[in-house]
Protein backbone atom coordinates (compact mmCIF):
# COMPACT_ATOMS: atom_id res chain seq x y z
CA UNK A 1 0.00 0.00 0.00
CA UNK A 2 2.95 2.00 0.43
CA UNK A 3 3.21 2.34 -3.17
CA UNK A 4 0.11 3.77 -3.93
CA UNK A 5 -1.70 7.20 -3.50
CA UNK A 6 -4.77 8.98 -4.91
CA UNK A 7 -4.26 12.59 -6.15
CA UNK A 8 -7.27 15.03 -6.67
CA UNK A 9 -6.83 16.53 -10.17
CA UNK A 10 -5.73 20.56 -9.65
CA UNK A 11 -7.40 23.06 -12.14
CA UNK A 12 -5.78 25.19 -15.12
CA UNK A 13 -7.25 28.42 -13.47
CA UNK A 14 -5.42 31.09 -16.21
CA UNK A 15 -5.93 29.15 -18.90
CA UNK A 16 -9.89 28.55 -18.18
CA UNK A 17 -10.15 32.34 -17.72
CA UNK A 18 -8.23 33.19 -21.27
CA UNK A 19 -10.27 30.99 -22.97
CA UNK A 20 -13.73 32.35 -20.79
CA UNK A 21 -12.71 36.04 -22.19
CA UNK A 22 -12.23 34.79 -25.71
CA UNK A 23 -15.51 32.79 -25.63
CA UNK A 24 -17.24 36.08 -24.45
CA UNK A 25 -15.36 38.25 -27.18
CA UNK A 26 -16.17 36.18 -30.35
CA UNK A 27 -19.63 35.58 -28.92
CA UNK A 28 -19.78 39.19 -28.81
CA UNK A 29 -18.29 39.48 -32.40
CA UNK A 30 -20.75 37.10 -33.77
CA UNK A 31 -23.44 39.08 -32.51
CA UNK A 32 -21.70 42.26 -34.08
CA UNK A 33 -20.38 39.87 -37.51
CA UNK A 34 -24.21 39.42 -37.97
CA UNK A 35 -25.16 42.81 -38.75
CA UNK A 36 -21.84 44.41 -40.48
CA UNK A 37 -21.45 41.07 -43.03
CA UNK A 38 -23.75 40.18 -45.64
CA UNK A 39 -22.59 36.19 -45.65
CA UNK A 40 -22.60 35.71 -42.36
CA UNK A 41 -26.05 37.29 -42.47
CA UNK A 42 -27.19 35.48 -44.42
CA UNK A 43 -25.52 32.40 -43.11
CA UNK A 44 -28.03 32.95 -39.60
CA UNK A 45 -31.12 33.30 -41.74
CA UNK A 46 -30.92 30.14 -43.21
CA UNK A 47 -31.30 29.15 -39.57
CA UNK A 48 -34.39 28.18 -38.21
CA UNK A 49 -36.39 30.49 -36.06
CA UNK A 50 -35.25 31.52 -32.53
CA UNK A 51 -32.07 29.35 -33.12
CA UNK A 52 -29.45 28.73 -30.28
CA UNK A 53 -26.10 27.31 -30.47
CA UNK A 54 -23.50 27.01 -27.66
CA UNK A 55 -19.56 26.35 -27.94
CA UNK A 56 -17.69 25.41 -24.52
CA UNK A 57 -15.42 23.86 -23.12
CA UNK A 58 -15.40 19.92 -21.64
CA UNK A 59 -16.12 19.40 -18.32
CA UNK A 60 -18.20 22.45 -17.11
CA UNK A 61 -17.33 25.28 -19.39
CA UNK A 62 -16.68 27.97 -20.40
CA UNK A 63 -19.60 28.57 -22.60
CA UNK A 64 -20.67 31.11 -24.85
CA UNK A 65 -24.22 31.00 -26.19
CA UNK A 66 -25.20 32.67 -29.42
CA UNK A 67 -28.97 33.01 -31.36
CA UNK A 68 -31.09 34.23 -33.17
CA UNK A 69 -34.16 36.29 -31.12
CA UNK A 70 -37.69 36.39 -31.75
CA UNK A 71 -37.23 39.31 -34.16
CA UNK A 72 -34.81 37.09 -35.90
CA UNK A 73 -31.75 39.33 -34.59
CA UNK A 74 -28.38 37.44 -33.87
CA UNK A 75 -27.76 38.15 -29.86
CA UNK A 76 -24.89 36.68 -27.85
CA UNK A 77 -26.48 35.37 -24.93
CA UNK A 78 -24.09 35.14 -22.33
CA UNK A 79 -22.14 32.35 -20.92
CA UNK A 80 -24.84 29.90 -18.56
CA UNK A 81 -26.21 27.35 -20.84
CA UNK A 82 -28.58 26.27 -17.94
CA UNK A 83 -31.99 27.13 -18.32
CA UNK A 84 -31.63 27.61 -22.03
CA UNK A 85 -32.72 25.80 -24.75
CA UNK A 86 -30.30 25.20 -27.36
CA UNK A 87 -30.68 23.41 -30.65
CA UNK A 88 -26.71 22.66 -31.33
CA UNK A 89 -24.47 22.14 -28.47
CA UNK A 90 -19.99 22.28 -29.80
CA UNK A 91 -17.96 21.20 -26.72
CA UNK A 92 -14.39 21.27 -27.00
CA UNK A 93 -13.31 17.85 -25.55
CA UNK A 94 -10.62 19.68 -23.03
CA UNK A 95 -9.27 22.81 -22.15
CA UNK A 96 -5.82 22.40 -23.89
CA UNK A 97 -7.65 22.12 -26.63
CA UNK A 98 -9.61 25.21 -26.30
CA UNK A 99 -6.54 26.67 -25.81
CA UNK A 100 -4.64 25.51 -29.76
CA UNK A 101 -7.79 26.72 -30.73
CA UNK A 102 -7.87 30.21 -29.02
CA UNK A 103 -4.18 30.41 -29.98
CA UNK A 104 -5.04 30.11 -33.21
CA UNK A 105 -2.38 26.68 -33.36
CA UNK A 106 -5.33 24.73 -34.64
CA UNK A 107 -7.96 26.29 -36.55
CA UNK A 108 -11.99 25.31 -35.81
CA UNK A 109 -12.25 22.94 -38.90
CA UNK A 110 -8.72 21.21 -37.81
CA UNK A 111 -9.75 20.79 -34.64
CA UNK A 112 -13.16 19.37 -35.41
CA UNK A 113 -10.95 16.82 -37.99
CA UNK A 114 -8.72 16.13 -35.09
CA UNK A 115 -11.74 14.94 -32.88
CA UNK A 116 -11.08 17.51 -30.75
CA UNK A 117 -15.18 18.45 -30.47
CA UNK A 118 -18.12 17.35 -29.95
CA UNK A 119 -20.84 18.39 -31.68
CA UNK A 120 -24.68 17.29 -30.38
CA UNK A 121 -27.03 18.40 -33.03
CA UNK A 122 -27.79 19.10 -36.42
CA UNK A 123 -24.14 18.65 -38.26
CA UNK A 124 -25.39 20.90 -40.77
CA UNK A 125 -25.76 23.99 -38.38
CA UNK A 126 -22.53 22.96 -37.33
CA UNK A 127 -21.22 23.35 -40.47
CA UNK A 128 -22.78 26.57 -40.46
CA UNK A 129 -21.28 28.26 -37.40
CA UNK A 130 -18.01 27.10 -38.21
CA UNK A 131 -18.14 28.88 -41.33
CA UNK A 132 -19.50 32.01 -39.40
CA UNK A 133 -16.34 31.59 -37.15
CA UNK A 134 -14.23 31.47 -39.57
CA UNK A 135 -15.26 34.85 -41.48
CA UNK A 136 -15.10 36.24 -37.96
CA UNK A 137 -11.86 35.40 -36.90
CA UNK A 138 -10.47 36.70 -40.11
CA UNK A 139 -12.04 40.38 -38.97
CA UNK A 140 -11.12 40.30 -35.73
CA UNK A 141 -7.32 39.15 -36.15
CA UNK A 142 -4.77 40.21 -38.44
CA UNK A 143 -4.09 38.02 -41.65
CA UNK A 144 -0.68 36.09 -40.30
CA UNK A 145 -2.47 34.62 -37.23
CA UNK A 146 -6.07 34.36 -39.24
CA UNK A 147 -4.66 32.16 -41.97
CA UNK A 148 -3.18 29.93 -39.28
CA UNK A 149 -7.10 29.87 -38.07
CA UNK A 150 -9.41 29.91 -41.03
CA UNK A 151 -9.42 27.23 -43.56
CA UNK A 152 -9.06 29.72 -46.61
CA UNK A 153 -8.06 33.23 -46.27
CA UNK A 154 -10.43 35.34 -48.13
CA UNK A 155 -9.83 37.35 -50.90
CA UNK A 156 -11.42 40.88 -49.26
CA UNK A 157 -11.04 44.55 -50.43
CA UNK A 158 -9.22 47.26 -48.59
CA UNK A 159 -12.71 48.24 -47.21
CA UNK A 160 -14.56 45.34 -46.50
CA UNK A 161 -12.20 43.91 -44.07
CA UNK A 162 -10.81 46.99 -42.62
CA UNK A 163 -14.06 49.19 -42.23
CA UNK A 164 -15.89 46.09 -41.40
CA UNK A 165 -12.97 45.32 -38.81
CA UNK A 166 -13.54 48.60 -37.22
CA UNK A 167 -17.60 48.49 -37.04
CA UNK A 168 -16.87 44.61 -35.59
CA UNK A 169 -14.62 45.65 -32.96
CA UNK A 170 -16.55 48.89 -31.91
CA UNK A 171 -19.73 47.19 -31.56
CA UNK A 172 -18.47 44.06 -29.90
CA UNK A 173 -16.55 46.05 -27.24
CA UNK A 174 -19.74 48.28 -27.08
CA UNK A 175 -21.80 45.28 -27.16
CA UNK A 176 -24.57 46.26 -29.80
CA UNK B 1 -6.44 -8.25 -55.28
CA UNK B 2 -6.12 -10.79 -52.49
CA UNK B 3 -9.69 -12.11 -50.72
CA UNK B 4 -9.75 -14.84 -48.48
CA UNK B 5 -12.25 -17.16 -48.25
CA UNK B 6 -13.09 -16.47 -44.88
CA UNK B 7 -11.85 -14.58 -42.13
CA UNK B 8 -12.84 -12.67 -39.14
CA UNK B 9 -10.77 -9.35 -37.95
CA UNK B 10 -11.87 -7.73 -34.31
CA UNK B 11 -10.40 -4.71 -33.18
CA UNK B 12 -12.13 -2.91 -30.18
CA UNK B 13 -8.88 -0.40 -29.36
CA UNK B 14 -9.92 3.08 -29.93
CA UNK B 15 -6.46 5.20 -30.92
CA UNK B 16 -5.90 8.66 -29.75
CA UNK B 17 -2.40 9.88 -31.24
CA UNK B 18 -0.43 13.20 -31.35
CA UNK B 19 -0.34 16.52 -29.59
CA UNK B 20 -2.09 17.09 -26.86
CA UNK B 21 -3.42 13.44 -26.70
CA UNK B 22 -3.14 12.75 -23.30
CA UNK B 23 -6.23 15.77 -22.10
CA UNK B 24 -8.76 13.59 -23.84
CA UNK B 25 -7.98 11.05 -21.22
CA UNK B 26 -10.73 12.41 -19.04
CA UNK B 27 -13.89 12.75 -21.99
CA UNK B 28 -13.09 9.27 -23.18
CA UNK B 29 -12.88 7.47 -19.48
CA UNK B 30 -16.36 9.27 -19.15
CA UNK B 31 -17.41 7.28 -22.41
CA UNK B 32 -16.28 4.38 -20.77
CA UNK B 33 -18.77 4.84 -17.60
CA UNK B 34 -15.39 5.50 -15.39
CA UNK B 35 -14.60 8.52 -13.16
CA UNK B 36 -12.31 6.65 -10.98
CA UNK B 37 -9.13 5.65 -12.52
CA UNK B 38 -6.24 3.56 -11.02
CA UNK B 39 -3.14 4.60 -12.82
CA UNK B 40 -0.14 1.16 -13.10
CA UNK B 41 3.21 2.11 -13.41
CA UNK B 42 6.22 1.44 -12.16
CA UNK B 43 9.42 3.76 -10.36
CA UNK B 44 11.36 3.52 -13.37
CA UNK B 45 8.81 5.43 -15.28
CA UNK B 46 7.12 7.07 -12.59
CA UNK B 47 10.57 8.46 -12.09
CA UNK B 48 11.26 9.80 -15.49
CA UNK B 49 8.04 12.43 -14.77
CA UNK B 50 5.66 10.71 -16.71
CA UNK B 51 2.97 10.08 -14.18
CA UNK B 52 3.33 14.15 -13.54
CA UNK B 53 2.28 14.66 -17.40
CA UNK B 54 -0.80 11.81 -17.28
CA UNK B 55 -1.96 13.64 -13.81
CA UNK B 56 -1.34 17.60 -15.70
CA UNK B 57 -3.90 15.70 -18.33
CA UNK B 58 -6.09 15.00 -15.84
CA UNK B 59 -6.58 18.84 -14.42
CA UNK B 60 -10.04 20.36 -14.51
CA UNK B 61 -11.31 17.18 -15.12
CA UNK B 62 -12.76 16.70 -11.38
CA UNK B 63 -11.53 13.51 -11.35
CA UNK B 64 -9.18 12.38 -8.54
CA UNK B 65 -7.03 9.52 -9.59
CA UNK B 66 -5.29 6.73 -7.88
CA UNK B 67 -1.38 5.87 -8.56
CA UNK B 68 0.37 2.58 -7.78
CA UNK B 69 4.39 3.00 -9.16
CA UNK B 70 5.80 -0.51 -8.12
CA UNK B 71 5.51 -3.04 -10.99
CA UNK B 72 8.51 -5.05 -11.02
CA UNK B 73 10.44 -5.86 -13.87
CA UNK B 74 9.11 -9.46 -13.46
CA UNK B 75 6.08 -9.71 -11.71
CA UNK B 76 4.09 -12.54 -10.19
CA UNK B 77 0.62 -13.64 -10.07
CA UNK B 78 0.74 -12.65 -6.05
CA UNK B 79 1.95 -9.22 -7.06
CA UNK B 80 -1.32 -9.03 -9.43
CA UNK B 81 -3.06 -10.05 -6.73
CA UNK B 82 -2.35 -7.62 -4.28
CA UNK B 83 -2.43 -4.60 -6.85
CA UNK B 84 -5.97 -5.90 -7.62
CA UNK B 85 -7.09 -6.01 -3.94
CA UNK B 86 -5.90 -2.40 -3.77
CA UNK B 87 -8.23 -1.42 -7.19
CA UNK B 88 -10.86 -3.05 -5.38
CA UNK B 89 -10.61 -1.73 -1.52
CA UNK B 90 -10.17 1.74 -3.54
CA UNK B 91 -13.21 1.05 -5.54
CA UNK B 92 -11.39 1.85 -8.61
CA UNK B 93 -13.31 1.46 -11.90
CA UNK B 94 -10.93 1.43 -14.48
CA UNK B 95 -7.18 0.70 -15.51
CA UNK B 96 -4.79 3.12 -17.06
CA UNK B 97 -1.71 1.22 -17.62
CA UNK B 98 1.27 3.83 -18.32
CA UNK B 99 4.91 2.19 -19.84
CA UNK B 100 5.06 -1.18 -21.62
CA UNK B 101 5.96 -4.71 -21.43
CA UNK B 102 5.68 -5.85 -17.53
CA UNK B 103 3.16 -3.21 -16.58
CA UNK B 104 1.03 -3.58 -19.65
CA UNK B 105 1.05 -7.21 -19.21
CA UNK B 106 0.44 -6.62 -15.23
CA UNK B 107 -2.50 -4.36 -16.19
CA UNK B 108 -4.23 -6.53 -17.98
CA UNK B 109 -4.22 -9.68 -15.70
CA UNK B 110 -5.21 -7.81 -13.22
CA UNK B 111 -8.45 -6.54 -15.32
CA UNK B 112 -9.06 -9.90 -15.77
CA UNK B 113 -9.30 -10.46 -11.60
CA UNK B 114 -10.92 -7.30 -11.11
CA UNK B 115 -13.75 -7.63 -13.67
CA UNK B 116 -14.33 -11.64 -12.93
CA UNK B 117 -13.53 -11.02 -9.32
CA UNK B 118 -11.83 -14.35 -8.68
CA UNK B 119 -8.72 -15.52 -6.93
CA UNK B 120 -8.20 -18.50 -9.28
CA UNK B 121 -6.34 -16.47 -12.44
CA UNK B 122 -4.48 -19.43 -13.44
CA UNK B 123 -7.75 -20.98 -14.24
CA UNK B 124 -8.42 -18.42 -17.13
CA UNK B 125 -4.79 -19.03 -18.27
CA UNK B 126 -5.00 -20.19 -22.14
CA UNK B 127 -6.80 -19.30 -25.56
CA UNK B 128 -10.35 -17.79 -25.48
CA UNK B 129 -10.81 -18.83 -22.15
CA UNK B 130 -12.10 -15.27 -21.13
CA UNK B 131 -15.38 -14.73 -22.57
CA UNK B 132 -16.99 -11.65 -21.27
CA UNK B 133 -16.32 -8.06 -21.89
CA UNK B 134 -13.57 -6.92 -19.07
CA UNK B 135 -13.45 -3.03 -17.32
CA UNK B 136 -12.08 -0.08 -18.87
CA UNK B 137 -8.55 -0.23 -19.74
CA UNK B 138 -6.59 2.77 -21.33
CA UNK B 139 -3.07 2.25 -22.31
CA UNK B 140 -0.82 5.27 -22.41
CA UNK B 141 2.80 3.89 -24.11
CA UNK B 142 6.32 5.39 -22.76
CA UNK B 143 8.36 3.77 -25.44
CA UNK B 144 7.84 2.48 -28.90
CA UNK B 145 6.57 -0.66 -27.86
CA UNK B 146 6.50 -4.02 -29.42
CA UNK B 147 2.78 -4.30 -30.42
CA UNK B 148 2.30 -7.20 -27.28
CA UNK B 149 0.46 -3.74 -25.26
CA UNK B 150 -2.49 -3.88 -27.77
CA UNK B 151 -2.82 -7.11 -28.44
CA UNK B 152 -5.00 -9.75 -27.35
CA UNK B 153 -2.18 -11.20 -25.34
CA UNK B 154 -1.02 -10.90 -21.80
CA UNK B 155 2.26 -13.12 -20.12
CA UNK B 156 2.84 -13.90 -16.75
CA UNK B 157 5.00 -16.31 -14.88
CA UNK B 158 4.70 -18.93 -17.51
CA UNK B 159 0.94 -18.87 -18.08
CA UNK B 160 -0.10 -16.80 -21.38
CA UNK B 161 -3.85 -15.38 -21.73
CA UNK B 162 -5.42 -14.97 -24.86
CA UNK B 163 -8.30 -13.14 -25.84
CA UNK B 164 -10.06 -10.13 -27.56
CA UNK B 165 -11.26 -8.76 -24.62
CA UNK B 166 -7.53 -7.81 -23.42
CA UNK B 167 -6.99 -5.25 -25.98
CA UNK B 168 -7.57 -1.89 -24.40
CA UNK B 169 -9.93 0.03 -25.12
CA UNK B 170 -8.01 3.19 -25.66
CA UNK B 171 -4.45 3.81 -26.51
CA UNK B 172 -3.16 7.24 -26.44
CA UNK B 173 0.02 7.85 -27.80
CA UNK B 174 0.95 11.61 -26.77
CA UNK B 175 4.62 12.56 -28.08
CA UNK B 176 5.52 14.10 -24.71
CA UNK B 177 5.41 10.49 -23.09
CA UNK B 178 7.77 8.84 -25.68
CA UNK B 179 10.96 9.55 -24.85
CA UNK B 180 14.33 8.80 -26.33
CA UNK B 181 15.51 5.42 -25.21
CA UNK B 182 18.51 3.30 -25.05
CA UNK B 183 19.38 2.38 -29.07
CA UNK B 184 18.94 -1.36 -28.45
CA UNK B 185 15.89 -0.87 -26.50
CA UNK B 186 14.39 0.83 -29.45
CA UNK B 187 15.78 -1.53 -31.76
CA UNK B 188 14.42 -4.75 -30.40
CA UNK B 189 10.98 -2.84 -29.58
CA UNK B 190 11.01 -2.02 -33.19
CA UNK B 191 11.76 -5.15 -34.83
CA UNK B 192 9.63 -7.20 -32.67
CA UNK B 193 6.80 -4.88 -34.23
CA UNK B 194 8.19 -5.35 -37.51
CA UNK B 195 8.12 -8.93 -37.05
CA UNK B 196 4.54 -8.82 -35.94
CA UNK B 197 3.46 -6.83 -38.65
CA UNK B 198 5.35 -8.33 -41.68
CA UNK B 199 4.20 -11.71 -40.78
CA UNK B 200 0.90 -10.42 -40.57
CA UNK B 201 1.37 -9.26 -43.84
CA UNK B 202 2.58 -12.55 -45.07
CA UNK B 203 1.19 -15.36 -42.97
CA UNK B 204 -2.11 -17.90 -44.17
CA UNK B 205 -4.15 -16.10 -41.74
CA UNK B 206 -4.00 -12.66 -43.28
CA UNK B 207 -6.84 -10.65 -44.53
CA UNK B 208 -7.75 -7.35 -46.23
CA UNK B 209 -8.21 -5.47 -42.37
CA UNK B 210 -4.81 -6.92 -40.86
CA UNK B 211 -3.11 -5.53 -44.13
CA UNK B 212 -4.50 -2.49 -43.44
CA UNK B 213 -2.56 -2.20 -39.80
CA UNK B 214 -0.10 -3.99 -40.81
CA UNK B 215 1.11 -1.85 -44.02
CA UNK B 216 0.76 1.52 -42.45
CA UNK B 217 2.95 -0.20 -38.90
CA UNK B 218 5.52 -1.92 -42.16
CA UNK B 219 5.79 1.38 -43.55
CA UNK B 220 6.70 3.54 -40.14
CA UNK B 221 9.42 1.22 -39.07
CA UNK B 222 11.26 1.31 -42.30
CA UNK B 223 10.60 5.26 -42.58
CA UNK B 224 12.26 5.70 -39.27
CA UNK B 225 13.64 3.52 -37.05
CA UNK B 226 16.89 4.08 -38.28
CA UNK B 227 16.48 7.50 -38.34
CA UNK B 228 15.57 7.33 -34.75
CA UNK B 229 18.38 6.00 -33.87
CA UNK B 230 20.60 8.54 -35.71
CA UNK B 231 19.33 11.14 -34.80
CA UNK B 232 17.52 10.71 -31.53
CA UNK B 233 15.93 14.10 -31.44
CA UNK B 234 13.61 12.85 -33.92
CA UNK B 235 10.22 13.12 -31.79
CA UNK B 236 8.20 12.77 -35.03
CA UNK B 237 10.30 9.28 -35.62
CA UNK B 238 9.48 7.62 -32.22
CA UNK B 239 5.69 9.20 -32.84
CA UNK B 240 5.49 6.98 -35.98
CA UNK B 241 7.44 3.63 -33.88
CA UNK B 242 4.65 3.89 -31.07
CA UNK B 243 2.31 4.01 -33.56
CA UNK B 244 3.53 1.11 -35.63
CA UNK B 245 3.71 -0.99 -32.29
CA UNK B 246 0.19 -0.48 -31.82
CA UNK B 247 -0.71 -1.47 -35.08
CA UNK B 248 1.20 -4.02 -34.94
CA UNK B 249 -0.80 -5.34 -31.75
CA UNK B 250 -3.93 -4.92 -33.63
CA UNK B 251 -2.80 -7.37 -37.01
CA UNK B 252 -1.20 -9.29 -34.32
CA UNK B 253 -4.73 -9.82 -32.32
CA UNK B 254 -5.63 -11.01 -35.77
CA UNK B 255 -3.20 -13.63 -37.16
CA UNK B 256 -1.22 -15.63 -35.50
CA UNK B 257 2.64 -15.55 -34.47
CA UNK B 258 5.00 -17.34 -37.05
CA UNK B 259 8.25 -18.25 -37.28
CA UNK B 260 10.16 -15.74 -36.86
CA UNK B 261 8.63 -15.01 -33.38
CA UNK B 262 8.67 -17.86 -32.24
CA UNK B 263 12.31 -18.24 -32.70
CA UNK B 264 12.88 -14.84 -31.69
CA UNK B 265 11.21 -15.55 -27.96
CA UNK B 266 13.02 -18.86 -28.06
CA UNK B 267 16.78 -17.59 -28.47
CA UNK B 268 16.17 -14.52 -26.40
CA UNK B 269 15.00 -16.48 -23.76
CA UNK B 270 17.53 -19.34 -23.82
CA UNK B 271 20.71 -16.73 -24.27
CA UNK B 272 19.33 -13.97 -22.19
CA UNK B 273 19.01 -11.55 -24.88
CA UNK B 274 16.50 -9.27 -25.64
CA UNK B 275 13.39 -11.41 -28.07
CA UNK B 276 13.17 -8.29 -30.72
CA UNK B 277 17.25 -8.02 -31.11
CA UNK B 278 17.02 -11.94 -32.03
CA UNK B 279 13.30 -11.37 -33.82
CA UNK B 280 15.64 -8.76 -36.44
CA UNK B 281 18.24 -10.79 -37.09
CA UNK B 282 15.86 -13.80 -37.64
CA UNK B 283 13.48 -12.03 -39.50
CA UNK B 284 14.61 -11.77 -43.10
CA UNK B 285 15.79 -15.51 -42.89
CA UNK B 286 11.75 -16.32 -41.39
CA UNK B 287 10.43 -14.63 -44.37
CA UNK B 288 12.98 -16.39 -46.95
CA UNK B 289 11.25 -19.50 -45.62
CA UNK B 290 8.08 -18.87 -45.51
CA UNK B 291 8.01 -17.26 -48.79
CA UNK B 292 9.94 -20.60 -49.76
CA UNK B 293 6.70 -22.84 -48.80
CA UNK B 294 4.06 -20.58 -49.32
CA UNK B 295 5.36 -17.93 -51.00
CA UNK B 296 3.55 -15.11 -53.25
CA UNK B 297 2.30 -12.49 -49.99
CA UNK B 298 6.20 -11.93 -49.63
CA UNK B 299 6.43 -10.06 -52.69
CA UNK B 300 4.07 -7.62 -51.29
CA UNK B 301 6.26 -6.66 -48.84
CA UNK B 302 8.13 -4.52 -50.95
CA UNK B 303 5.54 -2.03 -51.21
CA UNK B 304 5.45 -0.87 -47.59
CA UNK B 305 8.80 -1.35 -47.64
CA UNK B 306 9.85 0.79 -50.46
CA UNK B 307 7.30 2.66 -51.56
CA UNK B 308 5.55 2.56 -54.97
CA UNK B 309 8.47 3.88 -57.02
CA UNK B 310 10.75 0.92 -56.02
CA UNK B 311 7.90 -1.41 -56.32
CA UNK B 312 6.62 -0.71 -59.67
CA UNK B 313 10.12 -0.93 -61.33
CA UNK B 314 11.20 -3.86 -59.24
CA UNK B 315 9.64 -7.24 -61.08
CA UNK B 316 7.22 -9.52 -59.92
CA UNK B 317 9.63 -12.15 -59.88
CA UNK B 318 12.46 -10.52 -57.84
CA UNK B 319 10.10 -8.54 -55.47
CA UNK B 320 10.17 -11.21 -52.96
CA UNK B 321 14.17 -11.07 -52.93
CA UNK B 322 14.22 -7.23 -52.97
CA UNK B 323 12.18 -6.86 -49.79
CA UNK B 324 13.81 -9.64 -47.99
CA UNK B 325 17.28 -7.86 -48.82
CA UNK B 326 16.16 -4.04 -47.90
CA UNK B 327 15.45 -6.19 -44.08
CA UNK B 328 18.91 -7.32 -43.76
CA UNK B 329 20.11 -3.68 -45.52
CA UNK B 330 18.00 -2.05 -42.18
CA UNK B 331 19.97 -4.87 -40.13
CA UNK B 332 23.37 -3.10 -41.51
CA UNK B 333 22.41 0.16 -40.87
CA UNK B 334 21.31 -0.50 -37.42
CA UNK B 335 24.33 -2.21 -37.00
CA UNK B 336 26.30 1.00 -38.09
CA UNK B 337 24.43 3.31 -35.94
CA UNK B 338 24.84 1.99 -32.99
CA UNK B 339 28.69 1.06 -34.09
CA UNK B 340 28.32 -2.91 -33.71
CA UNK B 341 25.89 -2.85 -30.73
CA UNK B 342 22.92 -4.41 -32.70
CA UNK B 343 24.25 -7.92 -34.16
CA UNK B 344 23.46 -8.94 -37.50
CA UNK B 345 23.79 -12.62 -37.64
CA UNK B 346 23.58 -14.93 -34.62
CA UNK B 347 27.13 -15.65 -34.45
CA UNK B 348 27.30 -11.85 -33.50
CA UNK B 349 24.56 -12.21 -30.17
CA UNK B 350 27.46 -14.93 -29.43
CA UNK B 351 25.10 -17.59 -29.88
CA UNK B 352 26.89 -20.97 -29.87
CA UNK B 353 26.38 -22.79 -33.09
CA UNK B 354 26.56 -25.86 -31.67
CA UNK B 355 23.45 -24.85 -29.63
CA UNK B 356 21.24 -24.39 -32.68
CA UNK B 357 19.93 -27.76 -32.94
CA UNK B 358 18.68 -27.38 -28.97
CA UNK B 359 16.92 -24.01 -30.07
CA UNK B 360 15.45 -25.49 -33.05
CA UNK B 361 14.06 -28.20 -30.76
CA UNK B 362 12.53 -26.34 -28.32
CA UNK B 363 10.97 -24.13 -30.52
CA UNK B 364 9.15 -27.30 -31.78
CA UNK B 365 7.77 -27.58 -28.54
CA UNK B 366 6.48 -24.62 -28.38
CA UNK B 367 6.28 -23.17 -31.95
CA UNK B 368 3.24 -23.53 -34.43
CA UNK B 369 2.48 -27.21 -35.97
CA UNK B 370 3.13 -25.52 -39.35
CA UNK B 371 7.01 -25.74 -39.14
CA UNK B 372 9.11 -28.65 -38.34
CA UNK B 373 12.28 -28.96 -37.00
CA UNK B 374 13.98 -28.96 -40.29
CA UNK B 375 12.39 -25.91 -40.93
CA UNK B 376 13.60 -24.26 -37.44
CA UNK B 377 16.93 -25.37 -38.25
CA UNK B 378 17.46 -23.85 -41.63
CA UNK B 379 16.16 -20.48 -40.62
CA UNK B 380 18.51 -20.76 -37.41
CA UNK B 381 21.61 -21.94 -39.83
CA UNK B 382 21.17 -19.07 -42.41
CA UNK B 383 20.96 -16.69 -39.59
CA UNK B 384 23.94 -17.45 -37.31
CA UNK B 385 26.14 -17.56 -41.13
CA UNK B 386 24.06 -14.06 -42.10
CA UNK B 387 23.53 -16.41 -45.36
CA UNK B 388 20.36 -16.19 -47.64
CA UNK B 389 18.06 -19.19 -48.26
CA UNK B 390 18.44 -20.38 -51.34
CA UNK B 391 14.64 -20.27 -53.31
CA UNK B 392 13.57 -24.04 -54.03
Amino acid sequence: MADYRKVAAGRKPFKRAYVAVMLWFVGRAIQATARVDKVVKKEFEALPEEFTFSLGVEPGGPHMIVGKNKKGRVKYMGWEPEGKHIDLKMEIKNLEAAILMFTFQESTAIAIARDRMIVDGEVSYACTVVRVLDIVEVYLLPRLIARLAVKRYPLWSFRHKYIGRARIYFRSILGY
Amino acid sequence: MFLPDNYEFYCPVKTNSGNRALEHIPIDLDALSSRKPLIVTSKDVAGKGAVKKIVNAFKDSGITVGIFDAVPDVPDIKFIEEVSNIYRNKEHDSIVALGGGPIVDVAKIMNIAVSYNIQGLKELAGDDLIINPLGPFVLVPTLSGTGYETSRFAKIENLTFSSHFLMPDLVVIDPRMIKAEDSQIVVATAMTALTHSAEAYTCPAKNPLTDTYAYAAIQYIAENLVNVIEESKDKEGRLALANAAAMAGCALSNTAVDIVHTLGEVVGDMFDLPNGICMGILLPYGLEYSSNKNGYHTADLLLPLAGFDEYAKTSENLRARVAINMITEMQHDLYDATRGEIPRTLEEAEVPRYMLQDIAEKAVSCGSPKFDFDGYLTVLEHAWEGKPIARN
